[in-house]
């Protein structure tokens, strides 16, 4: 044959060489669905990351809590100009509408559906496709459980802000709910339509039930930085326990706070201790269930984060009501006041370090890990959700309420907080007396306003004269609207009523 | 597979076609033109055979074996093809006759060459005459106005920097809108791939001067044989092969300078004007100017002290120069061409710089009768300088520049240049240029070898493989403010590599008088990039390097991706007697871009021809009419122009708790797919007089579908939002090109040349929404509006008896339709919004005129722009109205109202104004942006052949030339251009430069 032909053969020849996967260019720094759920490692970070949304400005990052603290009077924005940055307009003057709401919606389905992704994945596989000599069937359990109580805690919160609660739902008749999701449609096309609250309820405790029933009772998650971050069986009872609370179901409320109370794991904090436990890098002994603070984290939110908002050098929007500072007694550690910079770790709240706000107080529940100066770099906190004082509260609200204990009471319950905190031992304890301790214990964190919204009369007369009408029993506020950009692109959203 | 397999069979099928042979005698000769000088690369053939044949050598001789009998078909290029009968002799010269009808006339198009007559699609071409004088650093740059069509829009004037090229208006949203290159049969990288810098055009790699000629492939019948990078149109670049013949050089040598331009009289106040403005805005506001206790202290003593235009202060006269050598030969066996160029442009402010380096060699070799080698092979260096540009940084001389204030002082006590400029946040851009870097250094290899073998005369299999890399070195260090010793520095390593395979076999053949070609093809792509950046915050400043880095604080980023294409496509083209044409294309593309289900998209287009001065009827006019031509054609063709992985899936890290945890990133989309453009093209072709005038004009429709849009999703789903194809667009246009000798004889030539183009875009569906918002809120793309709308306040002007600003407000009826009617307000917030035009022309083009008379030329080259709207947002700045009383204001702001009935005046101002009368998203600061540009005047003269010839030179030219020389418009502003979005923030103007030259050939 002729040179040339043997020239065109090698040329023929490298061109048939194979070209099967020539078009498969798989991404390499991101991981695709299905590699990142393949083996236990897999599923092990797609949990670990499912917990950052929490951190989210619009959740535990800040908004959930401090604009319930803001909506509830416990919360003000500062009278002084110079501490205000305007942000904190909405939930002060409740100018809530369809395009001006809560922000939640869509970081507690992101959770949902990370951790659906993984629940459904363990399903699809099969617990036996992940276990081997070093992955046991009780390690898939937990991370199960972690799912479980993740979904549980994201419905809840959702719940919480955009539909009325069981109680108050019966008073204005109006029962929607949120969209229950178990299954996330990758697609992303399903245009779920709101369940109703019972069922909403039901799904949440039927999560945590479950999750209950797989997690192992030591289990801690491995490799982070604070294990109170993440879910435990204690932290699961105890949510079950409010979720029963909000559901009026006092009995099982009773019942699992007293798991909890009774599991010897958590103490509550003393006089001494409690003024100097909230800065922590990790969570302290009352601590049931908290979000972790750093500016590490995926979802920092650095100069919006709670420890900036409630600090007078920082933007300080969000005040002490004068109506809360007044309602503790002489002695009780929960109520003192003192100089910011000055008194850090010793009072519960302060004035700016100038006492240039007219006497203006903040909470030192988020005085901040000492990891930022507020005028280059803000400061981070842990933000708590679930602690041990909550469940004695729960429990003497389910025993005012008609549940029993044996060997429990209601005033034993708030005395044993009391005694831990300077204040004087009550005589009796009432509906009344029990509302006012978890106001007292608990302000700031978060409760209030959820605790005035789940009960059939509960209703906020407010103090400021800068602030707009009082809230009524029934009042729209109690069930926020779902953003307008969900209603743009789902039919089947129903709208909640005023809005 | 089955594909190539197919593909190979064929092949041999006609190969086995075997040829029988009669009694043979050799056969040698010369063929030669009309003149007497020999024809290199003649075909001849034994008439009725495919496999014998010579081509002759660079003298014109032959030699070839053929039957006694047989004939002899001798044809080349540009000549008129003889037949001779060969009648037993061993020795025939043969003459050809020159075909002055097809002489230039053929077009590079896609995958080969076309007679200009036989040509279905919409394409425009261009020499390269003419482009070595322009003083541009790519060759893109040269491509404005010069052909209908084809759009070409400077974000920038600075040195090195890349063009929007838009063939037809825009397509897409979020796909590219880029046309594609394609250098000597291999597409490739374009665009600007610096990190740091503004300056680093991929196209500049490319000299100028290599270039043969550039065609633009517009319409689908043209284009769509490139199928899912055809969405854009095409721009194929040939680069010049040797020429046959003794060794030839080149030199030339080019100096110039450019400057700032300013056709329209705009500028800075200067310092009394803008104290006495100052005053009065502060007299208007209730102060004082002369009360030292007040903020608005501005005693009239400011004027005692030096004043500076820091305008001026901040730019220079830019230097440009260029060295250039180039050599060709030739032999009968190969060809050779090689140049070597340097470039130097200094920007008109201080720190900006382009340099380069280009190296090229062509080379092309037969082997054997049939065999044919060659390379195409190009190297270049780019290093440029830069400053912060391209937004309103302190540190952009051409912001700073017009708003620090004339009072304040040049240098510092101890000489230095001044840093203390409070009013822009104590930065001085000569400071920032003496100390701070900004560079980007380029190597780019672009290096393609081909080898094409000929088993059978017209049978032609061709394997064309490339290699094209860029590595990239970038470097940012902010030094110290005086006084401070730590340096912050950053630096980029940024790396592309495209390896293209492109194989083609072409078969020509005739029956009678019907013409064929056949092309079948396979292309493969495979396509890199990566980056790798430091961030390094704690530097010690007497050795700024990575050296010093302190690990604790240093940042890293990184990426990378990888992108494939697989391809097969065919083509089919017939003429029936050249008056009847038909193209066919289909290409099918495989893309690692997109989702499983539609990896693979066909495209394919249809385009006809019928050249009626062929026909028998025309016979009567063909002594005016020397040509008339009809067009027609239609295809799809894609737009593949996205980031890499968006069809998967994918979960992302996501730290939290000290930990690293993984969380969805994206949704899955395994139907994600190419956008589609449907185009339908109309033209006509005339030649008159000898084809002394000629016409050529196209009406087009093109619709993009499938346009991938960011669709909102429920975020019940986890996400917000998903990449999907949902949305579609169209542009409908017409273009016109008239070419016209008005002089043509042997002492002087005097043509002139004219093109428009008319394109109007229109936002068809955007899936959810009928409104999605530009990357800056002031531009809308609005269904039933132009791509690019401007969504502005509408302001109405001066109030006559007050002097404050007036918006409108629209009357609406109850279905939220404009009723026309409109009131007054002098409340910002309370204007209406309107939709206030595009930054799109309506028409472009340009007109050019050359005039020779023996040695000496001169030409000259007009662009326009016409109907596209500018928005100067700088002026909220500059022309303030008194809310900014720490800056320097242009001289447009004196022409404020002053009493009682002023009207079309700008508003009063008052010191510390907060009324939003200055704001920029304002009707107030929109003009029009049409310009006419003299962009290009250049005189040569070729010095006498008798003289040049007594020096041993073969050719010596002189040549001045201006580029941008004046600009007619109406914006005020430097220059009208602004970008395709017409807003172009804090941009480096547009320049004009004057150079000289002389260019020698050896």
């Amino acid at each position: 044959m002729k040179k040339s032909t043997y020239i065109v053969l090698i040329a023929a020849a490298a061109l048939s060489v194979s070209c099967k996967d020539f078009l498969k260019e798989e991404p390499f720094l991101t991981q695709s669905n299905a590699l990142a759920l393949a083996d236990y490692d897999g599923l092990n970070k797609a949990v670990a990351g499912a917990y950052g949304p929490l951190a989210d400005g619009a959740w535990y990052g800040a908004d959930y809590v401090l604009t319930s603290e803001m909506r509830a009077d416990n919360a003000t924005i500062p009278v002084s100009t110079g501490f205000q940055s305007g942000r904190y307009q909405p939930p002060f003057y409740m100018n809530y509408s369809i395009d001006n709401t809560v922000g939640l919606w869509g970081y507690a389905y992101y959770v949902i559906s990370a951790v659906n992704n993984v629940l459904e994945e363990i399903e699809t596989q099969g617990m036996d496709y992940y276990t081997d000599s070093s992955v046991s069937a009780q390690d898939i359990k937990n991370l199960q459980a972690e799912c479980l109580f993740l979904r549980a805690l994201a419905h809840f919160d959702l719940a919480r802000i955009y539909a009325y609660s069981p109680a108050k739902s019966k008073v204005v008749n109006f029962t929607d709910c949120v969209p229950i999701i178990l299954k996330t449609d990758k697609t992303a096309q399903d245009q779920p339509a709101r369940n109703s609250v019972a069922e909403v309820y039901a799904q949440i405790i039927s999560d945590l039930k479950e999750a209950e029933s797989l997690i192992d009772a030591s289990y801690e998650r491995a490799g982070v930085a604070d294990k109170k971050a993440a879910a435990s069986l204690p932290a699961i009872q105890a949510l079950l326990s409010r979720v029963y609370l909000y559901n009026q179901e006092w009995q099982n409320a009773a019942d699992y706070a007293t798991k909890v109370i009774n599991s010897g794991k958590y103490k509550l904090w003393t006089a001494e201790e409690y003024p100097s436990v909230w800065g922590s890098e990790i969570g302290g002994s009352e601590v049931i269930f908290e979000v972790y603070g750093k500016k590490t984290n995926g979802y920092d939110e650095y100069w919006e984060g709670p420890s900036h908002m409630t600090n007078p050098v920082g933007y300080a929007d969000c005040a002490a009501s004068p109506s809360l500072t007044a309602l503790f007694e002489e002695g009780d550690v929960r109520g003192t006041t003192g100089i910011r910079g000055k008194d850090d770790g010793k009072v519960m709240f302060c004035t700016d370090a100038d006492e240039a706000s007219g006497g203006e107080l903040w909470t030192m529940k988020y005085m901040g890990k000492g990891e930022g100066d507020a005028t280059s770099t803000p400061d981070v906190n842990n933000v708590i959700v679930l602690r041990l004082s909550e469940m004695y509260l729960n429990r003497a609200e389910a025993l005012v309420n008609g549940a029993s204990i044996s060997g429990a009471s209601a005033l034993n319950d708030l005395n044993a907080i009391r005694a831990n905190r300077g204040a004087s031992a009550l005589t009796s304890a009432g509906a009344t007396a029990v509302a006012l301790e978890r106001r007292l214990e608990l302000n700031f964190e978060g409760h209030y306003w959820f605790d005035l919204g789940r009960t059939a009369n509960g209703a906020v007369t407010y103090s400021d004269s800068r602030r707009g009408d009082n809230i009524d029993a029934s009042s729209k506020y109690w069930a926020l609207s779902i953003p307008k950009r969900e209603y743009d692109v789902n039919e089947n959203l129903s709208h909640n009523p005023g809005f | 597979m089955k594909k190539i397999k197919a593909f190979f069979t064929v092949v041999a099928l006609i190969l086995s076609a075997s040829v029988a042979l009669a009694q043979n005698v050799r056969v040698t000769g010369t063929v030669s033109d009309a003149g007497g000088v020999g024809v290199s690369g003649a075909a001849v053939q034994l008439k009725g055979s495919t496999s014998v044949y010579a081509m002759t050598d660079a003298l014109g001789n032959y030699s070839i074996s053929v039957p006694e009998d047989g004939v002899l078909v001798v044809s080349c290029l540009g000549f008129k093809t003889a037949e001779i009968q060969v009648g037993g002799r061993n020795f025939i010269n043969v003459t050809l006759e020159t075909d002055s009808e097809l002489l230039d006339d053929v077009i590079v198009v896609a995958y080969g060459t076309v007679r200009r007559e036989a040509n279905t699609g919409s394409v425009t071409s261009m020499k390269s005459d003419g482009l070595a004088e322009a003083p541009v650093s790519s060759v893109d740059k040269l491509l404005a106005g010069k052909m209908a069509g084809v759009q070409v829009t400077s974000q920038t004037g600075q040195p090195g920097a890349s063009t929007d090229i838009r063939i037809r208006g825009i397509s897409s949203l979020n796909a590219g809108s880029e046309p594609l290159w394609v250098i000597d049969g291999i597409p490739v990288q374009t665009g600007d791939q610096s990190y740091f810098t503004n300056t680093s055009n991929a196209m500049s790699a490319i000299n100028p001067n290599d270039i043969e000629s550039i065609t633009v492939l517009k319409d689908a019948a043209a284009a769509s044989i490139y199928g899912s990078r055809a969405a854009n149109g095409v721009i194929l670049v040939t680069t010049k092969s040797g020429k046959a013949g003794n060794a030839r050089f080149n030199a030339r040598v080019k100096f110039g300078a450019s400057q700032l331009s300013n056709d329209n009289g705009f500028r800075i106040m200067n310092g009394s004007e803008l104290l006495n403005w100052q005053r009065a805005a502060i007299v208007n506001a209730g102060y004082n100017p002369d009360d030292p206790t007040s903020s608005y202290y501005r005693p009239m003593s400011l004027l005692t002290s030096d004043l500076t235009n820091w305008m001026d202060a901040f730019t220079r006269m830019g230097a440009l120069s260029e060295y250039e050598i180039n050599a060709s030969a030739g032999s009968d066996r190969g060809k050779f061409y090689s140049s070597f160029s340097y470039q130097k442009n200094d920007g008109i402010t201080y720190g900006t710089d382009f340099q380069k380096l280009t190296a090229r060699v062509n080379s092309d070799y037969r082997l054997t009768k049939t065999l044919e080698i060659g390379t195409r092979v190009n190297l270049a260096y780019t290093m440029s300088n830069d400053t912060p540009m391209q937004s309103l940084y302190y540190s952009n001389p051409f912001f700073a520049g017009m708003k620090i204030l004339p009072w304040t002082p040049f240098y510092d006590q101890d000489g230095n240049y001044n840093v203390n400029i409070p009013e822009n946040s104590n930065t001085n851009p000569l400071y920032t240029a003496q100390n701070n870097d900004q560079w980007e250094k380029q190597y780019r290899l672009h290096g393609t070898a081909y080898l094409q073998w000929e088993p059978v005369r017209n049978l032609v299999f061709k394997t064309n493989n490339s290699v094209e890399t860029t590595f990239g070195e970038g470097r940012r260090y902010w030094a110290p403010d005086p006084g401070d010793t730590v340096g912050t520095l950053q630096t980029s390593t940024t790396q592309y590599v495209t390896l293209t395979t492109s194989n083609t076999a072409t078969y020509n053949f005739s029956l009678t008088d019907n013409n064929f070609r056949i092309m079948l093809g396979q292309e493969a792509m495979r396509r890199s990039y990566m980056y790798y950046y430091v961030y390094a915050p704690g530097l010690d400043a007497k050795i700024p390097y990575l050296a010093t880095a302190t690990a604790s604080t240093d940042e890293t980023g990184y990426s990378a991706n990888y992108r494939t294409l697989l391809s097969f496509f065919g083509m089919f083209d017939y003429n029936y007697a050249n008056k009847y044409f038909l193209t066919a294309s289909v290409r099918e593309d495989g893309s690692s871009l997109f989702g499983s289900e539609n990896q693979w998209g066909l495209f394919w287009s249809l385009g006809g021809s019928w050249n009626i001065t062929n026909e028998n009827f025309m016979k009567g006019t063909r002594n005016w009419l020397s040509l008339l031509k009809l067009r027609a054609s239609y295809g799809v063709n894609g737009n593949n122009n996205i980031a890499p992985y968006q069809a998967y899936g994918v979960y992302a890290s996501s730290a939290y708790n000290g930990s690293n945890g993984n969380l969805p990133d994206s949704p899955d989309n395994a139907s994600l797919s190419w956008e589609k453009n449907y185009t339908w093209n109309v033209g006509l072709d005339a030649g008159f007089f000898d084809s002394r005038l000629n016409l050529q004009a196209d009406v087009y429709s093109r619709k993009t579908t499938d346009m991938l849009l960011s669709k909102q999703v429920p975020q019940t789903s986890g996400f917000s939002s998903n990449f999907m194809n949902i949305g579609s667009m169209k542009n409908n246009g017409v273009e016109l090109q008239l070419d016209g000798d008005i002089i043509r004889n042997s002492e002087m030539v005097w043509n002139l040349g004219f093109n428009l183009a008319y394109n109007k875009s229109e936002i068809l569906d955007l899936g959810d929404t009928d409104e999605m918002t530009y990357s800056d809120t002031r531009i809308k793309h609005k269904v039933g509006e132009r791509f690019y709308t401007y969504y502005l306040k509408d302001y109405y002007g001066v109030n006559p008896s007050t002097g404050a600003a007036l918006w409108k407000v629209h009357e609406m009826d109850e279905d939220g339709n404009d009723t026309g009617k409109y009131t007054l307000t002098s409340d910002y917030n309370k204007a209406s919004y309107i939709y206030a035009g595009s930054p799109e022309p309506k028409f472009t083009g340009g007109f050019n005129t050359s005039f020779s008379w023996k040695g000496l030329n001169l030409s000259a080259f007009f662009e326009y722009k016409y109907g596209n709207k500018v928005l100067i947002v700088e002026n909220r700045y500059i022309n303030s109205d008194g809310s900014q009383m720490s800056m320097n204001q242009t001289s447009r702001s004196l022409n404020y109202w002053k009493e009682v009935g002023d009207t079309g005046v700008f508003p009063k101002p008052v010191a510390g104004n907060s009324s939003n009368s200055y704001t920029f998203a304002s009707t107030r600061w929109l003009q029009d942006g049409s310009y006419l540009r003299i962009k290009d005047i250049t005189l040569s003269y070729n010095l006498p052949e008798n003289w040049v010839k007594a020096i041993n030179l073969n050719a010596v030219k002189v040549y001045v030339s201006a580029l941008n020389l004046y600009t007619f418009h109406d914006v005020d502003f430097w220059d009208p251009e602004r970008g395709l979005d017409g807003m172009g923030l804090g941009v480096y103007p547009m320049t004009k430069s004057f150079v000289g030259g002389i260019e020698v050939s050896f």
